[in-house]
């Protein structure tokens, strides 16, 4: 089947030809600029990734680093150990229920994340410790800084625009745009 | 005051024990109070415990991992085995949305919603929450955890039924004893107690009988005679369901300490007041006692009574109070006594003085008048006291008086009370005496008397005029008794008896003495006064060749007054002065005139032996007969043989240069004096009258005859005229005329008469012209 795929993917050329650029800017009700949340733009199209690609969610100091990990479907994480002191990783989430039993250093295995939805992270023996991994239908992604995120290398088309924010309520309603190539756009979302 | 003391202690009692139950109720109110915060605060921290005990159980890894499986059954038995760790009965667990997802009651509320929202809190599921909750009519304390994994993914519920231990923890610590209902429970039981079953009973039957009991109620329970404080309220609930709390204390039991309190009280009060009675029984032993003792005696004391009566028992302060106060009564008495004595005592003689004469006279007299008996009293003025006194000095005077009063005092009982009425005056009183009595007293008083007293190596004689006064003949009262007394020892002295008793008619006519007396002054310038002569007729020739002037005094209010009566006023009271001068003025202007109109009269003067003392009397004489141009032998002067006595030497000068003026000197009243004839021969006397007394008696008499022979014959022997006064017969006139007296005065010649009526008789009468040579009255 190689050459179908072949063929979706040159189909697919001109619009990877010349990417187009997306930045998001968030803010509150109030005016305030919202950082630490994630943006992501799901074209209508969906295309697997090229190759698995990998992430990594550290330990360090009685901590999940980061606190918010976005990864494509399909992501293999890596659950490093950088502490001092053993952890126990464990999601009891339905996107991926897994659990890495008390170790130190790199566990033999990352976990791969095959479906999107949300993975909240502990530690069995470190209460405080939570993260969250968001899996994603897509590699445009990124997290607001300073209220912005910019997304590039956007092939044109249209995109569903999703705001993720931990322990927020879902999004309503998924913002929709069109990019023209090498369209650099620049959208305002806002949130509770 | 031991009634008052009973009363006290009786009120304080009451009052303590009013105190005590009100105090008691109250405390009994706030301990139930304090009883049912406590069941508050013993469930919250039940509560507490169990919500960490949940809280533990749901972090548990195995547990977390079983509900991260989602798989009902094996979750409803982990509830169950962790449930049974810390004695959960039921066991839920639920979504966030809040649906029961797993039950332990078989399944019943699967899929419900959970029963309790109210302990939950959606916004916040970690928080969690805890309540008391009904099942099935039982109350549970209900509890609500959040599962984390290690974000809240479920909440776990646990229930553990409220059962007797809780209320007996409660109960334990706070001595009441608790109760839990449900009204309207259709079991009718009481749900769970700390009590027995009958006593639960009866206190849910008292409960349903109350109405509201919404707030909270406090009410005072009686079951089965016992007291009981109560306080009833809802417990409250989270899911709405009504449980209702009753506590209960025992007020009997509550009071029992107080009753011994109570009775303690009692005791102590009872000792108390015992305490105080005894103690005001010793005060008054030994305080207020004595003090009345002391009062009384002080007021004996102010009412004069000085007996003694005040005994003296302490040594203490008191008793030195009391035995100072008696020696005070003691020197009070004696002081008093002193000066008693002194106020009724001659502090010379001893005797009692006038005072106490008096009194003891007054004292007497209510004697004898309730005995009607007699009392008299007798008073002695010593004679010539003041010539003893001037003449051996006052020392030797006092003497004296002490002399006599020791003579007197013995010469009588003490109970006839000798007394010095003061000066030279002493008195005695004689009780159940009269007048006899009297008299042989005064007997006693000479003969005491009668020896002469000595008074340093001068030998005196002591004589006294005494006057006598008896009750009740001579008076009713005290005073009165002395003043007669008085005035008869006064007659006795005028009269040289040495004896006289009171005789009424001497006083009768005191009060027209008085008047007299005080006319007198005004007389003289009123005109009142009027001479008038008696003609004084020669025996041998019949004719009237003197008159005697004499005073006549006619008074508006007091009619006529005669000579007796105020010429010796005159004399005591010093107007014989102007009474002599008048009258000499008078019959020296009166003479001149006749013998200027032809009559040859001579007129005689009565002088008074005051008169006698003063030698202005000459002048006046002198000056008069010069303005009158009478001649003196034409003027004879009448002196009383007593008057001339008196004062012998002076009235001799007097007399003496009167003679030389060529007055007449007469010699009146001769025969009742006490004259000597060597003194006679040396006055210039020219006349003798014989006093009337002699001359009236002559026929009767034959003594008087021989008396008066024998003045006829001294005078003539003397060279002396002799008139005869008192002529009152023919009888009288016919013997003097043997007699050979010269002159002869009286009623039978004529009485005295008005200057005008004596000219007038002087030329009708036959007197006036004189006898016949034949010796035959014309």
């Amino acid at each position: 089947m190689r050459l179908p795929a072949m063929l979706l993917v040159l189909s697919f050329i001109p619009i990877l030809a010349s990417p187009a650029e997306l930045t998001i800017e968030l803010r509150h009700d109030g005016g305030d600029l919202v950082s630490g949340a994630l943006v992501y733009a799901v074209p209508d199209e969906r295309t697997s990734a090229a190759e698995a690609p990998t992430a990594t969610m550290d330990q360090l100091n009685r901590q999940f680093v980061p606190h918010v990990l976005a990864v494509q479907t399909g992501t293999a994480v890596q659950f490093p150990n950088s502490d001092n002191v053993r952890h126990q990783v464990y999601s009891f989430s339905r996107a991926k229920r897994f659990q890495i039993p008390l170790y130190e250093g790199m566990p033999p295995e990352p976990v791969v994340l095959d479906k999107p939805g949300v993975l909240t992270l502990g530690c069995n023996i470190h209460d405080r410790m939570s993260a969250y991994i968001v899996v994603v239908d897509t590699p445009y992604f990124a997290m607001t800084e300073d209220g912005k995120a910019t997304l590039t290398g956007l092939p044109a088309g249209s995109y569903s625009l999703h705001l993720w924010q931990p322990r927020a309520p879902a999004a309503s309603q998924a913002q929709r745009v069109t990019l023209e190539p090498s369209e650099k756009l620049l959208v305002t979302l806002q949130t509770d | 005051m031991a009634i008052g003391l009973v009363l006290l202690q009786a009120a304080t009692w009451v009052a303590v024990r009013v105190a005590a139950r009100h105090s008691l109720a109250q405390t009994v109110e706030d301990e139930l109070l304090v009883a049912s915060r406590l069941f508050d605060q013993v469930l919250e921290t039940r509560g507490q415990k169990l919500s960490d005990s949940a809280r533990v159980l749901t972090a548990d890894f195995g547990f977390r991992e079983v509900v991260a499986t989602h798989d009902a059954r094996t979750i409803r038995s982990v509830l169950a085995n962790h449930g049974r760790r810390i004695d959960a009965e039921r066991a839920f667990l639920i979504s966030l949305a809040g649906v029961v997802e797993v039950d332990t009651l078989g399944g019943r509320y699967t899929g419900q919603p959970f029963p309790i929202p109210e302990l939950t809190d959606p916004d916040a599921p970690e928080r969690g929450g805890f309540g008391v909750v009904s099942f099935a009519g039982t109350p549970y304390q209900f509890v609500v955890v959040p599962v984390m994994a290690p974000e809240p993914v479920a909440l776990v519920g646990l229930g553990f039924p409220i059962d007797r231990d809780l209320l007996d923890e409660v109960s334990q610590l706070s001595g009441a004893e608790l109760s839990l209902f449900r009204p309207r429970d259709v079991s009718g039981a009481v749900l769970i107690s700390t009590l027995e079953r009958e006593s639960a009973g009866e206190v849910r039957r008292y409960f349903e009988s109350l109405g509201d009991t919404s707030g909270t109620t406090f009410e005072t329970l009686e079951i089965r005679s016992q007291r009981y404080g109560s306080l009833a309220r809802q417990v409250p609930t989270a899911d709405g369901s009504e449980v209702h709390l009753l506590l209960k204390r025992s007020l009997d039991a509550a009071w029992h300490p107080f009753r011994t309190l109570e009775l303690q009280i009692f005791l102590l009060s009872s000792i108390a007041l015992l305490g105080a009675l005894a103690a005001a029984k010793f005060l008054a032993h030994g305080v207020s006692q004595p003090l009345e003792r002391l009062a009384a005696a002080a007021q004996k004391i102010e009412h004069g009574d000085y007996s003694p009566g005040l005994q003296v028992f302490d040594k203490d302060e008191l008793g030195q109070v009391s035995s100072a106060f008696d020696k005070m009564r003691v020197g009070i008495a004696s002081r008093e006594a002193k000066v008693i004595y002194q106020a009724t005592h001659d502090g010379l003689t001893k005797l009692p003085n006038r005072t106490l004469f008096l009194d003891r006279l007054e004292q007497a007299l209510r004697r004898a008048k309730r005995a009607g008996s007699t009392v008299g009293i007798i008073i002695m003025d010593l004679d010539g006291f003041k010539e003893i006194n001037d003449t051996l000095g006052h020392e030797r005077g006092d003497d004296l008086l002490r002399e006599v009063a020791e003579r007197l005092s013995h010469a009588f009982r003490d109970s006839d009370s000798v007394a010095r009425l003061g000066g030279d005056e002493f008195a005695v009183i004689l009780e159940n005496c009269d007048v006899a009595g009297c008299i042989e007293a005064t007997h006693r008083i000479k003969g005491s008397l009668e020896a002469f007293v000595t008074l340093e190596s001068v030998s005196v004689a002591i004589n006294g005029s005494i006057g006598i006064a008896v009750y009740p003949e001579h008076a009713q009262d005290a005073g009165t008794l002395m003043k007669r007394a008085d005035v008869a020892m006064y007659d006795a002295k005028k009269n040289q008896t040495e004896v006289a008793t009171y005789e009424p008619d001497r006083d009768e006519h005191s009060v027209r003495r008085l008047a007299i007396l005080s006319a007198l002054g005004q007389a003289i310038e009123n005109d009142e006064l009027e001479l008038h002569y008696q003609p004084k007729v020669d025996i041998r020739t019949a004719r009237a060749v003197h008159v005697e002037a004499l005073v006549r005094w006619r008074h508006s209010e007091l009619g006529v007054i005669f000579p007796d009566e105020f010429i010796p006023q005159a004399e005591r009271s010093g107007k014989i002065r102007l009474l002599t001068d008048w009258v000499i003025a008078k019959a020296v202007d009166d003479c001149a005139r006749w013998n200027n109109e032809g009559l040859d009269l001579t007129v005689a003067v009565n002088v008074s032996a005051l008169d006698l003392r003063d030698h202005r009397l000459v002048d006046d004489i002198r000056s008069r007969l010069s303005t009158s141009g009478l001649e003196a032998s034409k003027l004879v002067i009448e002196v009383t043989e007593s008057a001339v006595m008196k004062d012998a030497g002076r009235a001799a000068s007097v007399l003496e240069e009167l003679h030389e003026q060529g007055v007449v000197i007469a010699i009146d009243d001769f025969g009742t004096g006490y004259s000597s004839l060597s003194q006679l021969r040396r006055l210039p006397v020219g006349e003798l009258k014989i006093d009337r007394s002699f001359v009236s008696k002559l026929k009767e008499s034959a003594d008087d005859t021989v008396i008066v022979r024998s003045t006829i014959e001294l005078g003539h022997g003397l060279g002396l005229k002799v008139v005869a006064e008192g002529v009152e017969e023919q009888a009288d006139w016919n013997t003097l005329q043997t007699l050979g007296c010269d002159m002869a005065q009286g009623y039978f010649i004529s009485r005295p008469l008005p200057a005008a009526d004596l000219v007038e008789w002087m030329r009708t009468a036959s007197w006036g012209r004189g006898r016949e040579p034949s010796g035959r009255i014309a």
